[in-house]
């Protein structure tokens, strides 16, 4: 069960009950509106404040995220209360959600989409964190597996005279026996090597990522493509391996550059 | 006085109308003052400028879409590769960046135009042009010094083409020349100028430099890369030119592939 709150001025809160096999309630100041709302498709629910003011539910299911849910007061959207907490830029008092103005200092505050805007920026921040810590889990592991297959390979490399040409061709080049030798040897190191740099990249952008944002997403977004095509030119099947993961951080990542964008040029 | 009896009374705005809160010193929805001894500010408006949000989405997907073809085009490289025997496939390949970049610098003619026109350079700036190059390729050379003892073992591209019996002419063509070209039209010149549209002149020289490292698809060149980067990025910002950072880029090329064929 999960519950949204949004409170749009002083005298009107709204309550969004979701629970299970389509038990949704909404509530205005603990009034029930009357009506079913449907959740799973991309659905309007439009209600009246108790200042007779049009409020209206709107529901969008979004690709590889969870579905947005947004309240919408007279056209303008409206902050949803988790999103906070709500400080003043200027004297840092905390304000109510939906306040237009600090009432202590006069300050302006943003617009509820710069609210969604930052939560995108996070998740962002988010996705490239746990990408170097992918990175790094990812790359201990495989050294792992990578020097336990070598120690095989080169077993059976043992019989061989150093200086024949090694049978079959690797991608096309044929080695000797003794240059097969020592890349395999290379082998797991440089795995552990490459995702070491990979994770300790990321973990760099994230930190940058505070500062400045859109610059750091952008440069994880063409890292992180950079290096699922580099994987797929290896090995054609990894494209397939955990894809759906792929897919959700590379929609986090472009959702956080657009959100990142929109912030950048609201303050210009 | 005036104290108690706005505790007692509800308050409205004057201005909008709304209740007010009781120790609001701002109304909440229209940021008037409501105690008139403070000065007013104006209340102002929160605007968005979504037209330029528009044009800097619709510049960074086209950056997106030449950082993707370029990609792709590394990608069918190398499934060609399993097939096809060297060099073809790598020569196929950089004709077929070429093309993209060419259609983008298309695009982008405005900011490129003027990064062809021959550079009014004095003396002294091409001094330290040449100074930055050779410090340039004294520490480049150190790193891969450094790599190569430490044991990575680099491809070695002049190789493919070697083997395949390649005149050296042709391969300093396609080795160093060709991407001198299109790497500097294409990071140096689209990305670089267009990034300098959303972001500053710093920002945007790192951007290019770290999407330039990337794009060699090897993290162990992504330092020694990213400085090549800075250091051509930095030469077109200086000169406002591309030439210099080509010229130095086709030497670097030519430099790594005469150590290769042992000719230095």
């Amino acid at each position: 069960m999960k519950l949204m709150t949004w409170e749009v001025d002083d005298a009107n809160i709204v309550n969004l009950k979701i629970g299970g096999f389509g038990k949704n309630s909404l509530t205005v100041n603990g009034m029930e509106v009357p009506g079913r709302l449907r959740l799973r498709k991309k659905s309007e629910f439009p209600f009246e404040l108790s200042d007779g003011r049009n409020a209206n539910i709107l529901i969008n299911p979004r690709f590889a995220s969870r579905r947005v849910i947004e309240l919408r007061v007279d056209g303008q959207l409206m902050v949803e209360s988790g999103e906070g907490p709500f400080l003043c830029d200027s004297c840092g008092t905390t304000v109510k959600p939906n306040d237009r103005f600090c009432g202590v200092c006069g300050h302006a505050m943003p617009p509820a989409e710069h609210y969604v805007h930052r939560r995108h920026i996070k998740e962002a921040t988010t996705a490239i964190t746990v990408l170097a810590v992918l990175f790094l889990f990812g790359g201990v592991v495989m050294f792992f597996i990578t020097k336990s297959h070598v120690a095989d390979a080169l077993i059976r490399l043992n019989g061989l005279n150093p200086n024949e040409i090694f049978p079959k061709s690797i991608n096309g080049v044929t080695y000797t026996v003794a240059v097969l030798r020592e890349q395999l040897i290379w082998e797991p190191w440089s795995i552990l090597i490459q995702n070491s740099i990979l994770a300790a990249i990321m973990a760099g952008l994230a930190f940058w990522g505070k500062r400045s944002p859109l610059a750091a997403v952008l440069i994880a977004t063409a890292i992180y493509a950079v290096v699922i095509v580099t994987h797929a030119i290896i090995n054609p099947q990894s494209i397939g391996q955990g894809v759906f993961m792929k897919i959700i951080i590379i929609a986090c990542l472009i959702r956080g550059i657009k959100s990142a964008l929109a912030l950048n040029t609201a303050d210009a | 006085m005036h104290d108690s009896s706005r505790n007692q009374t509800e308050q409205y705005c004057p201005i909008c109308r709304r209740k007010l809160r009781p120790e609001a010193r701002f109304c909440i929805s229209c940021g008037r003052a409501i105690d008139i001894s403070t000065d007013a500010p104006a209340p102002h408006e929160l605007k968005q400028s979504g037209s330029s949000f528009k044009s800097h989405w619709k510049e960074i997907k086209q950056i997106g879409c030449l950082f993707g073809l370029l990609l792709s085009s590394s990608f069918v490289l190398g499934m060609i590769g399993r097939f096809v025997s060297p060099p073809w496939p790598q020569t196929i390949a950089s004709g077929a960046d070429a093309l993209i970049v060419f259609v983008f610098a298309g695009f982008r003619y405005r900011e490129i135009l003027p990064l062809l026109d021959w550079p009014k350079l004095s003396m002294r700036s091409v001094l330290e042009l040449v100074a930055l190059a050779l410090a340039f390729i004294i520490l480049l050379n150190l790193y891969f010094t450094l790599i190569k003892s430490a044991g990575v073992p680099i491809v070695h591209i002049a190789s493919t083409y070697s083997n395949a019996g390649w005149h050296v002419g042709i391969m300093l063509i396609l080795v160093s020349v060709m991407p001198a070209i299109i790497e500097e039209l294409a990071f140096r010149g689209v990305i670089q100028s267009t990034f300098e549209h959303i972001f500053d002149k710093r920002d945007a020289l790192l951007i290019q430099a770290a999407l330039f490292s990337v794009l060699h698809l090897s993290p162990i060149v992504f330092p020694s890369h990213f400085l090549m980067g800075l250091c051509f990025g930095y030469m077109r910002l200086r000169t406002k030119c591309l030439y210099p950072s080509m010229a130095l880029h086709a030497t670097w090329n030519a430099l790594v592939l005469f150590k290769e064929l042992n000719l230095l």
